[in-house]
């Protein structure tokens, strides 16, 4: 955070000492990561006999062959991408549209909608569900990838609201307003000038939705019924029978989940920082 | 609003229905694995042959999760024709006219004539109408790893409920290991009551006016039995919040030395440990020179709102025919329900002794909680768990917990006995 | 410059767009059309939202009144404020939940925010390998909650996780046991588990807030011969004073209403030591099937988080502006 000095024994300290902080963070994140793939390494026989290792004496890929090809986990993989990106583009084009009116509007109510945005945050989605199933049970929405959609849509456009309309503030009015003096209306204005500047905030919405969406679990398991509509969150849990937990199928499937999400949201981090900046800045 | 909606899903459904020749049954799970899932699927593939024109559709949930889910589905209309339905969820669901009294339809059964004695006894526990057909019986046994036992110089498994302390202080002396493999978690209700049965000496857990004996000094020193297991240190420490998984990986893993289970744990452990390693022996006798191990079962039941009840009868009946019972109570590990079904090799043999003994010989009387009970599904999974983990880790005394157990149950049975 | 965008958005002094601004010229809708503008984009938001959740949420709140047995609509019956009474004066669990609760929030809270500033703190200075640091460091957030539930459960295992030895080998236990089966520790299991998943929440927002902050004050500040440390007091936190507020705001509240973690690691236990409020709602809901009695604990709980909004927003105004 100082202007630049000439390296000094103070400052190689300094770096080594930031070095080694980075280092704890990044194996603080990794090591829960790495020991789901130890134990979907492990063979059964040997998780509970061994004791604590940080390997096992040895490694098998049946549980990832299992999963893949003589379990169902292919098709609830697909239904949760299904869910996840239909969710994720729908909440970022409502967002768009809600952060847009934030970003760029003076109006009455207002302060309202932004405090119905933050009501909704503290709602205990747990007391949702039963009216939620009541509700869309005549509507043929229970059991649906589409209805799950319509939930998951509602739960995450309040945050994605608030990232937009972040990523617009970073966006100068100027823009649209003289291409509207030209002569565009603000809508073709918005079509053409901002939704070009916008692609990076609009990436950032979409990856943190698929995220919230892709881990999302209560709904799914009390909204669909048929095993073929399963998201991989609630074939996660056909794992645990009465009798035993197949530990180490559970946590194959659980890794091959987890490539998605994680390379998905490595992806889109930056732009979540940078458009936040920007907004920041700009305002 | 509720009436307009339960309307428009009637009408739905009824739409839907009349446009088919074909039936459609939607029967329900809730007690799932893939194995399971695929035994049941054949059973039901031999029924679908014999019946062209009925089509079986089958929902399976997890079982984690499985009353929850069930119970949302139930309210938002969307009701399954037939349900696997554990003993604990029966009176619940009868007691709020869900489900239909299955009598009438027994008599077109292949084998309904040969039902035990059990089946029909259990089938009918609430309200004496037969809301369901038992699949099996759980039966609790005493598992006891042979190995641990000789190490600590035993030379057989406790027969008493003093040699079960003993042997429970000789094993916990081992590096690293502990008598008993205590479920202070989720489930452990079934092991509270049995300790409180066997030093009372009977199972009358209610007397003719509904008062409970729960809370009668017999049955607290049955509970103050279990504090002093955990607070000798007999027990694994964090067993204050085991549930069944870990249990029985204490046991498989050489954690803990004793455990007590049903034949449905048989197979997991059966898997994991060789054969000459454990054996499974009757339960420990109480100081009046008997055992009260616990029963339990499930079975199927059909939904009050299913709109093809004839057909859904067929398919309960089938599921429960000799046959199809037989292999179902091999696979899944529970005591069949046709007479004499259970001379059949697979439980006669050795490792079924325990289970063998307690049916056999009139020391031991099965005992079947009060489930009849709407509310005992809420004491067993809520009350239990939690009173008994304050009990364990001394935060409440052994009679502080029996009376305000014995309160709740006498409660509920003074309401169930006003209702008859 | 960094501002809070709750309430905010473009406060700035530029002209609006509105009835009266000759910059409308070429389309001069009615004055309702103008009015109404905002409102043709933020309908979709909040169609959907009114619908999905308020309309749900009124009726599962309306529960809160009656009393409900659920599988047979016609035992429901009115009775007016008795659950609240219950809920007040004679549910022990209720409040010991509420203070469990308490420290679950700020327990959570504190560790996550603080190591979350200082991760974003780290990563505000360029070195050889950011990009990649920081794409690992993130995601934890991306890991599906009862995933690193269950992973974090097997950790704190003695038997087969390597948590228990380590805390005995540096003496924070005495030998090594399961805390999760420890009334006094078992609350520390799904915290951590907590602050693992929600310090990217922090690192990500404070690291965008930090890279706002215009360089020049910094060397400004080292002329005028500030210490590191008073450059952070004077310079950067008044910076991230918004932002931190609306990410505490937000958080505090995410929080409160998580059930996940503490149902798969502990299930509220042992006795209740664990039991928060919103795994209490879904334990008396979905166990003991009693939706009346918990839609009354979560009217209690959005009161509660309400009263703590209102009362954050009303500092937050109090506060003199930074910018």
């Amino acid at each position: 955070m100082s202007a630049a000095v000439p390296a000094m024994p103070g400052s190689l300290l300094r770096m080594l000492g930031h070095r080694a902080a980075i280092l704890l963070y990044v194996s603080f994140a990794l090591f829960p990561l790495f020991w789901l793939i130890k134990i979907a390494v492990t063979p059964d026989r040997l998780l509970y006999s061994e004791g604590v290792r940080l390997w096992p004496s040895a490694t098998t890929w049946a549980n990832f062959d299992f999963v893949l090809l003589k379990s169902d986990f292919p098709a609830f993989f697909s239904n949760s991408m299904t869910v996840s990106f239909g969710t994720a583009i729908a909440v970022t084009l409502i967002a768009s549209g809600a952060g847009y009116a934030f970003s760029r509007f003076h109006f009455g109510g207002k302060a309202a909608v932004v405090a119905i945005m933050l009501l909704t945050q503290m709602f205990p989605l747990v007391m949702l569900i039963a009216p939620i199933y009541r509700l869309m049970t005549p509507l043929g929405l229970t059991d649906s990838l589409a209805g799950l959609i319509i939930v998951y849509t509602a739960f995450n456009v309040p945050f994605a609201t608030f990232l937009m309309q972040s990523f617009f503030d970073g966006i100068p009015k100027e823009l649209e307003e003289s291409a509207m003096i030209d002569g565009c209306t603000r809508f073709s204005a918005l079509w053409r000038v901002i939704f070009p500047l916008t692609l990076p905030g609009m990436a950032a919405t979409l990856g943190f939705v698929f995220t919230a969406a892709w881990s999302e679990l209560l709904f799914a398991l009390m909204l669909i019924n048929s095993e073929e509509k399963m998201t991989f969150a609630v074939g996660l849990l056909t794992f645990v029978s009465k009798f035993s937990v197949d530990w180490g199928q559970m946590m194959a499937a659980a890794v091959l989940a987890l490539i998605p999400a994680c390379l998905f949201f490595a992806f889109i981090q930056r732009y979540l920082v940078q458009g936040l900046t920007a907004g920041a800045i700009k305002g | 609003m509720k009436r307009l909606l339960t309307g428009v899903s009637l009408a739905a459904m009824l739409l839907t229905g009349t446009a088919q020749a074909e039936t459609t049954l939607q029967l329900v799970e809730v007690i799932t694995s893939p194995q399971r899932t695929e035994v049941l699927e054949g059973m039901i593939a031999k029924f679908e042959e014999a019946n062209p024109d009925v089509t079986v559709e089958v929902t399976s949930l997890p079982w984690g999760q499985a009353f929850e889910k069930l119970a949302t589905m139930v309210q938002g209309g969307q009701i399954p024709d037939v349900v696997e339905m554990p003993d604990r969820w029966l009176s619940l669901y009868a007691n709020n006219d869900q489900l239909v009294d299955l009598a009438s339809y027994m008599e077109g059964w292949p084998d309904a004539g040969e039902l035990n004695d059990r089946a029909l006894q259990y089938g009918s526990y609430v309200a004496d109408t037969m809301y369901m057909v038992p699949y099996g019986f759980y039966l609790r046994a005493m598992f006891w790893n042979k190995k641990l036992f000789a190490e600590a110089g035993l030379d057989g498994p406790p027969e008493t409920m003093d040699d079960f302390m003993a042997a429970s202080e000789a094993i916990s002396a081992l590096d690293g290991k502990s008598g008993y493999c205590l479920r202070g978690g989720s489930g452990g209700a079934n092991g509270y009551v049995m300790m409180m049965a066997n030093m009372m000496g009977h199972d009358d857990y209610f007397d003719a006016n509904g008062n409970s004996s729960i809370n009668s000094p017999e049955a607290i020193q049955g509970l103050q039995f279990l504090v002093d297991l955990y607070q000798k240190g007999y027990v694994p420490k964090d067993s204050v919040n085991w549930g069944f998984n870990e249990i029985v990986a204490g046991f498989y893993s050489g954690t803990c030395a004793m455990l007590d289970q049903d034949p449905d744990a048989l197979i997991a452990i059966a898997e994991r440990m060789d054969a000459e390693d454990f054996a499974v022996a009757p339960m420990p006798l109480g100081p009046a020179g008997k055992s009260f191990p616990t029963i339990g079962y499930a079975g199927w039941a059909m939904f009050a709102a299913s709109e093809a009840k004839d057909e859904a009868a067929a398919l309960i009946g089938h599921l429960s025919s000799r046959e199809s019972n037989l292999e179902w109570a091999k696979f899944v590990g529970v005591i069949p329900i046709h007479q004499g079904a259970e001379q059949d090799p697979a439980f006669t043999g050795p490792q079924f002794e325990g289970w063998f003994t307690e049916m056999n010989d009139d020391r031991w009387k099965p005992t079947v909680m009060p489930t009849y009970l709407e509310e005992f599904a809420y004491f067993a999974d809520v009350m239990a768990v939690q009173g008994g983990q304050e009990l364990l880790l001394g935060e409440r005394t052994a009679e502080d917990v029996a009376n305000e157990w014995a309160t709740y149950l006498g409660d509920a049975q003074k309401k169930w006995l006003a209702a008859q | 410059m960094a501002r809070s965008p709750i309430g905010g958005g473009a406060t700035s002094p530029d002209v609006t767009v509105d009835a009266r601004s000759p910059r409308g010229a070429e389309h001069r809708s009615p004055r309702l059309g103008v009015l109404l503008e905002p409102y043709y984009y933020l309908s979709p938001a909040l169609i959907l939202i009114a619908l999905v959740m308020f309309v749900p949420l009124v009726v599962g709140l309306s529960y809160a009144f009656q009393n409900i047995a659920i599988l047979n609509p016609f035992k429901t019956g009115f009775i007016g404020l008795a659950n609240f009474e219950t809920l007040l004066f004679k549910d022990k669990v209720f409040w010991r939940s509420l203070v469990n609760t308490v420290w679950w929030t700020t327990g959570s809270l504190g560790f996550q925010f603080f190591l979350g500033l200082g991760l974003a703190l780290l990563l505000n200075r360029p070195f050889a390998g950011r990009r990649v640091v920081q794409a690992i460091v993130f995601l934890p957030w991306a890991v599906p909650t009862f995933l690193s539930g269950l992973t974090f459960a097997w950790l704190f295992n003695p038997v087969i996780g390597p948590f228990p030895h380590w805390m005995a080998a540096l003496g924070m236990l005495s030998e090594p046991y399961n805390i999760l089966g420890d009334p006094g520790l078992a609350m520390w299991g799904p915290i951590i588990a907590n602050v693992w998943f929600g310090i990217p929440f922090f690192a990500i927002t404070l690291l965008a807030a930090l890279q706002a902050i215009p360089k020049e004050l910094y060397e400004a500040a080292a002329i005028d011969g500030a210490t590191a440390w008073q450059g952070f007091i004077k310079v950067t936190l008044p910076f991230l004073a918004p932002m931190i507020a609306i990410t505490v705001l937000l958080r505090t509240i995410w929080i409160s209403n998580f059930a996940d973690l503490v149902v798969v690691m502990t299930g509220g236990g042992p006795a209740n030591s664990t039991q928060i409020l919103p795994s209490y709602i879904f334990t008396t809901a979905y166990k003991k099937l009693d939706f009346g009695y918990a839609s009354a604990i979560a009217t209690a709980l959005l009161l509660l988080l309400f009263l703590y909004a209102a009362i954050l927003i009303q500092m937050r105004k109090r506060l003199p502006d930074t910018t």
